[in-house]
């Protein structure tokens, strides 16, 4: 069974001027454990699809199921308790809290589940360590790297535990030796603890990693095969 | 609940200046406030023991009957038995002193002219702790043993044109109808305070008033306590041992008999309300602006905490808090500053007031601080704090995600 599975999924936006389709009918299949970029170029609708998956943003239309539960019809009061326990976010600006150490901010999403805050600290330090900033779990990030920043977001992603975590242009910010740092942590974390990823971007150093890519294509989402992938990541 | 706490108030520090500015401004709401209070609280206080220990009393004892007959028949209730009273009321411990007065009104002159007078007769023995707020401008005041002289108010001596050692005849009637009229000679000329009551205040021995009318009798009898805090509880047992005794008694207490005090009051408590509202608008406005710049400025992290799963009630709570936080901490620099103001104006000897209303004196005000009014101005600045953050607050809540999310750390 699929971990995420799209169907029929339309979302357009309108303005004065004209209305622009984001998606049209749109299907897509996702399964457990996946480590899967979706692509097109900027404005082509990634990160709406992302933040659908992300239970962020509603479709006009259809279902999106993950793990078998469909987020369209659950109620706004419930998304926020569905995000905090299924979903990480990666996100290309890091949204950390400035005024918290690495640590802290790792440790938030588990007070939202009443977690008591020893147990927080203790489980948020050993994600740090995890993505190897044992050494830094105590700095603001102010005093951090953009590349330690994102790391400090992805262990702030896995603190919960959750099935997915959905990245958007999570190298975006970065210089290409900490990017290819960053893209290859998550892929350790996919291999090695079965993590479902998949990222919203246009980084061919991303798409070359990516064990699927999807891209968007007049409203509609379609996988690349094996060359077309090779074609798109040759840019690196 | 602590951690939100805690990453409110951090929140609170983070734009110093404007967390700083902001709290200044309730701080100084909050001093004024408290100030203002003060001020009023030592108006109260200054009005309140002038009244009682230039007129009133704390206590008056009256004859049974005497508010109902008084006008229509004055005779039938003033009090015979008086000397009994007093050693009754002697044996109360917080009485500082026992007076007896026969007041009456009549017209009376030098010789050049004649004016309305309102008579008071009393024992000068009886009289010393009375007299601590009547300020002689010529002369001296009565002393006991004192039988045909008197003081009158400087605005009436003005009227007169009278001057020390002038003899001046009061014309009256006595308690059984017949015309009767009495000397004496000015010895002092004197300020009560009140100017229209320094126009007809004329003050003689007990007993040349007791010859006007006619009488052996007194009218009243006036209570002075050691402290007018005592008056709720000694009220009772006064009257419990009065009532042991043959000729009945009605009291009344200095504020049933103060009209201009409780005007006084209520007039400068609506001027206090007046001023609380502005203070608390004055500090909503700004803590409202610094709420709604701190809530567009962290719309990014708002996003992604809301992103993670931060329920819209943590929202709300999250910038609630940091309204709270300024307001304590601008509440409680308002006390400090408030404290400090009151402490260099007791340094300086007192602010230099004009005289009140009908008032003969200015005086120096000083802040009567108390924790009442420390605790109401504190509070009134964190609740205006608090109610100011919630539109902020619900706003940050409602905020879409999506749209949040763009917006840069």
């Amino acid at each position: 069974m699929a971990c995420i599975s799209l169907s029929e999924v339309s979302r357009s936006y309108v303005s004065e001027a004209a209305t622009s389709i984001v998606l049209d009918k749109a299907n897509l299949d996702i399964p457990k454990g996946a480590f899967t970029a979706i692509c097109g170029p900027s404005g082509s609708g990634k990160s709406t699809l992302l933040n659908m998956i992300g239970a962020l943003d509603r479709p006009d239309s259809g279902t999106i199921l993950i793990d078998g539960m469909d987020i369209t019809t659950l109620p706004d009061s419930m998304l926020a308790s569905f995000r905090n326990e299924k979903i990480g976010f990666v996100f290309q600006s890091f949204h950390l809290l400035p005024v918290l150490t690495a640590t802290e901010n790792v440790a938030w999403p588990l007070y939202f589940k009443a977690v008591p805050r020893r147990e927080r600290m203790r489980i948020a330090q050993q994600k740090l360590t995890l993505v190897g900033l044992a050494e830094h779990a105590n700095k603001m990030p102010g005093h951090l790297s953009g590349g330690q920043r994102q790391r400090v977001a992805i262990a702030r992603a896995l603190v919960c535990e959750p099935a997915i975590i959905l990245a958007d242009e999570p190298t975006a910010n970065l210089d290409r030796n900490t990017a290819k740092d960053v893209i290859n942590l998550m892929q350790t974390l996919n291999q090695e603890y079965g993590v479902t990823f998949i990222f919203a971007t246009h980084d061919p150093l991303v798409i070359s990693h990516a064990k699927q890519v999807v891209t968007l294509n007049e409203g509609k989402l379609i996988f690349l095969s094996s060359s077309e992938m090779k074609e798109a990541a040759s840019h690196v | 609940m602590f951690d939100l706490i805690y990453l409110s108030s951090l929140n609170t520090l983070r734009n110093a200046r404007r967390s700083a500015i902001t709290i200044m401004s309730i701080a100084i709401g909050c001093a004024a406030l408290a100030s203002f209070g003060a001020f009023i609280n030592f108006t109260f206080e200054g009005l309140r023991e002038t009244t009682i220990r230039t007129q009133l009393g704390h206590m008056q004892i009256y004859a049974k009957n005497y508010w109902r007959d008084h006008i229509t028949n004055p005779g039938s209730v003033l009090i015979y038995e008086r000397e009994n009273l007093e050693q009754i009321l002697e044996q109360f411990d917080g009485i500082s002193s026992v007076a007896h007065r026969l007041t009456f009104s009549g017209i009376g002159g030098t010789g050049q002219a004649s004016v309305n007078m309102s008579v008071i007769g009393v024992d000068p023995a009886r009289e010393r702790d009375f007299t601590d707020f009547e300020i002689v401008v010529e002369g001296r005041n009565l002393r006991p043993g004192d039988t045909d002289l008197g003081v009158i108010g400087a605005e009436l001596a003005r009227g007169l044109d009278a001057k020390l050692g002038e003899w001046v005849t009061v014309m009256t009637t006595s308690l059984d109808g017949m015309i009767n009229a009495v000397d004496f000679k000015i010895v002092g000329i004197v300020r009560t305070g009140s100017t229209e009551y320094d126009r007809v205040f004329v003050k003689v021995p007990i007993s040349l008033a007791q010859q006007a009318l006619d009488t052996k009798a007194v009218e009243r009898v006036i209570v002075l306590l050691d402290n007018t805090d005592d008056l709720a509880w000694l009220r009772p047992k006064i009257e419990t041992a009065l009532a042991t005794l043959d000729e009945k008694y009605e009291t009344k207490q200095w504020d049933e008999l103060a009209g201009f005090y409780e005007a006084v009051v209520s007039l400068y408590n609506g001027l206090f309300r007046i001023f609380t509202g502005i203070v608390a608008v004055v500090v909503m406005f700004s803590v409202a602006n610094t709420m709604s710049m701190a809530v567009f400025e962290r719309m990014g992290e708002t996003g992604a905490l809301r992103a993670i799963g931060a329920p819209q009630r943590t929202m709300v709570l999250m910038f609630l808090y940091e309204g709270l936080f300024i307001g304590i901490l601008g509440g409680a620099g308002g006390v400090v500053l408030a404290l400090t103001l009151s402490w260099i104006i007791d340094i300086i000897g007192g602010i230099p007031m004009p005289p009140p209303p009908s008032m003969s004196q200015g005086y120096q005000a000083f802040f009567l601080m108390t924790p009442e009014i420390l605790a109401s101005a504190f509070l009134i600045s964190v609740v205006a704090a608090l109610m100011s953050s919630i539109y902020p607050a619900w706003a940050a809540s409602r905020t879409n995600i999506v749209e949040a999310l763009q917006k840069s750390c």
